[in-house]
């Protein structure tokens, strides 16, 4: 089986035509031939954002483990009355093959913009189903276990235009150009059976700006995903459906939940009310028990006053679980969409969490959270949605092709 | 220099993967036949969910002469009982007044020697007419390729959504007056 991360350690083939024209330049001697290979040399560098490559095809869809990209869509689609299990194998079988070709750089076969395709940087399109679409489908009995609506939490202020959905499409990329291009090729291949609901646009640093895999920051200037899972073991325990889960082995379960931030309040805290609210260093993103952003924080630990070193409002205390398996996969974008009518910022955050179980796994978590954390004063949620992450698939496959064939 | 080094180095293996697939199944989005010296990829056809007054679509690919000589498409045959009618090979042009409009290519299509051509919406394309059943997306279909050598391709396309590049019909014989 391929790894569907081939952001982990792998050479492009970049990198070896670069590494061949240094050595043809170390034999050639003319001063024509040395400068043509600094002309090549350098465009292969300017190029090498946009040529990098992710791979699509695998037993998981790419877009998850994948080293977050700088730009994110999550772009939600409803879909019509007319859809049904046929249709939509069908959609699925068409959308897989035009995805695989734009994340190799490639246009789609019916792309028709393809002078747009060329510059894949690493490209994800990575599809999810909605409740609506097992509906549609008529599967309602395949429904993964645990994949279940969110109960209503008193923090929650959700408006339907960043809610629901009954397809996903998430793109990600290093190259905004290159989303909006393959956003626009997949809705047209998607819309003999859906219609565009929203779309969620993100991002994070761009590509060359901090080392790749460092944990993103979020706009509150913490780091996000710390605990994050980074082995095989930890992926197949907290995000990967196991062998038991028939048609599901392999996929995921996600949430998205899009949380305003009131940044104009927050930015009026001093360093340590922040440090204190999220229970960790701002600058590190080392828990306030410890010194480096992967200490294990100390719970336990208590000031000479009696109250506990991580405060019990905080939010790694509320979010924490002791049980490894019940840690999700946070893979959130940040968005800040200029300013509200009444000048603060309309900023904040897509959180994304992957999970094997969202009713046993994530609801806890987030009622743990919208019961008792800090952020809460500064931190609201206006949408949110589910979306079963179905496995990935070989070439000659599709997406989906497990539940719908 | 080193982009065309890396050309050169793709080519190659695209032969060595054509010369093989000859011996092999035929793929689902690629056709060959030993008689031809054409090499098709990325088959497609417009989906015609709902059969309409006028039902008619459009099959799309990259054809490539691998030989010497310039090779003309001259028309096919459906194999999957979509139309009893025989497909025509189509291109865009402007008419008199100038719309675009499509036609039967005099001839037929011109794949010159060792060049590709993309047969795509607004350009060339096979032309199906008189459908009697709908191609739902995601359905594949099959038809033969008529080769102006005498060579046939069978070739298989799967059906995709199009909504933009739809030009005029002008049916064979009525000409761009018509």
């Amino acid at each position: 089986m391929t790894n569907d991360t081939g952001s982990h350690g792998g050479i492009s083939r970049r990198d070896l035509f670069v590494g061949a024209g240094v050595a043809v330049g170390a034999t050639a001697v003319t001063a024509a031939s040395a400068s043509a290979i600094a002309a090549e040399t350098a465009r292969i560098v300017a190029t090498s954002v946009g040529d990098t490559t992710e791979p699509f095809y695998g037993p998981h869809q790419a877009g998850i483990r994948t080293d977050h990209q700088a730009h994110g869509t999550f772009a939600a689609f409803t879909l019509t009355d007319e859809a049904n299990r046929n249709s939509l194998a069908g959609v699925m079988k068409v959308a897989t093959i035009e995805a695989s070709r734009l994340c190799k750089g490639q246009a789609g076969m019916s792309d028709t913009d393809p002078t747009l395709a060329g510059n894949p940087a690493r490209l994800t399109i990575t599809f999810g189903f909605g409740h609506g679409f097992f509906e549609r489908a008529g599967l309602t009995g395949l429904t993964p276990a645990g994949f279940e609506k969110l109960p209503a939490f008193r923090i929650d202020e959700l408006v339907p235009e960043y809610s629901g959905g009954d397809l996903l499409i998430h793109i990600g990329t290093d190259d905004p150009m290159t989303m909006a291009h393959a956003l626009r090729h997949m809705s047209r291949v998607v819309a003999s059976v859906a219609v565009p609901h929203y779309s969620q646009v993100g991002f994070v640093r761009a590509n060359g700006s901090s080392p790749r895999g460092e944990t993103p920051r979020n706009l509150m200037g913490q780091k996000d995903g710390t605990e994050n899972p980074r082995d095989d073991v930890a992926f197949d325990s907290r995000v990967w459906a196991g062998s038991d889960a028939g048609w599901f082995e392999g996929g995921t379960q996600l949430v998205i939940r899009r949380i305003a931030m009131a940044l104009d309040t927050w930015d009026l805290l001093g360093p340590s009310d922040k440090e204190a609210a999220i229970g960790r260093r701002l600058e590190s993103g080392a828990p306030l028990t410890g010194n480096k952003e992967f200490d294990a924080p100390d719970f336990s630990a208590s000031l000479d006053n009696g109250l506990p070193v991580i405060p019990d409002f905080s939010h790694i205390r509320r979010a924490h679980s002791p049980d490894e398996a019940f840690k999700i996969l946070r893979r959130p974008l940040n968005y800040n969409d200029g300013f509200k009518p009444d000048g603060s910022p309309d900023a904040g955050l897509i959180f994304a969490a992957y999970t094997t179980n969202i009713a046993t796994r994530f609801v806890p978590l987030q009622q743990r959270l919208a019961d008792m954390d800090i952020l809460n004063v500064w931190t609201t949620p206006i949408g949110s949605s589910e979306f079963v992450i179905p496995p990935g698939c070989l070439r000659g496959g599709y997406i989906g092709e497990t539940l719908l064939d | 220099m080193f982009r065309k080094l890396i050309a050169s180095g793709v080519a190659a293996v695209a032969l060595i993967a054509t010369l093989t697939a000859c011996a092999a199944p035929v793929d689902d989005h690629a056709g060959h036949d030993h008689a031809s010296a054409l090499t098709v990829t990325d088959v497609w056809v417009k989906a015609v969910p709902d059969l309409g007054e006028m039902p008619m679509t459009g099959a799309f690919m990259v054809i490539e002469n691998t030989s010497d000589e310039d090779l003309y498409i001259t028309g096919g045959t459906d194999t999957s009982g979509i139309t009893e009618m025989p497909l025509e090979a189509h291109e865009v042009v402007m008419d008199d007044s100038g719309e675009m409009v499509m036609q039967v290519v005099d001839g037929g299509i011109k794949i010159p020697a060792g060049e590709s051509v993309q047969l795509m919406p607004g350009g060339y394309h096979i032309m199906y007419l008189m459908m009697m059943k709908p191609i739902a997306v995601g359905d594949t279909i099959t038809f033969t390729l008529n080769v102006s050598d005498g060579s046939t391709l069978e070739l298989s396309a799967i059906a995709m959504t199009l909504e933009g590049g739809v030009e005029e019909y002008v049916p064979a014989g009525e000409g761009m007056d018509g």
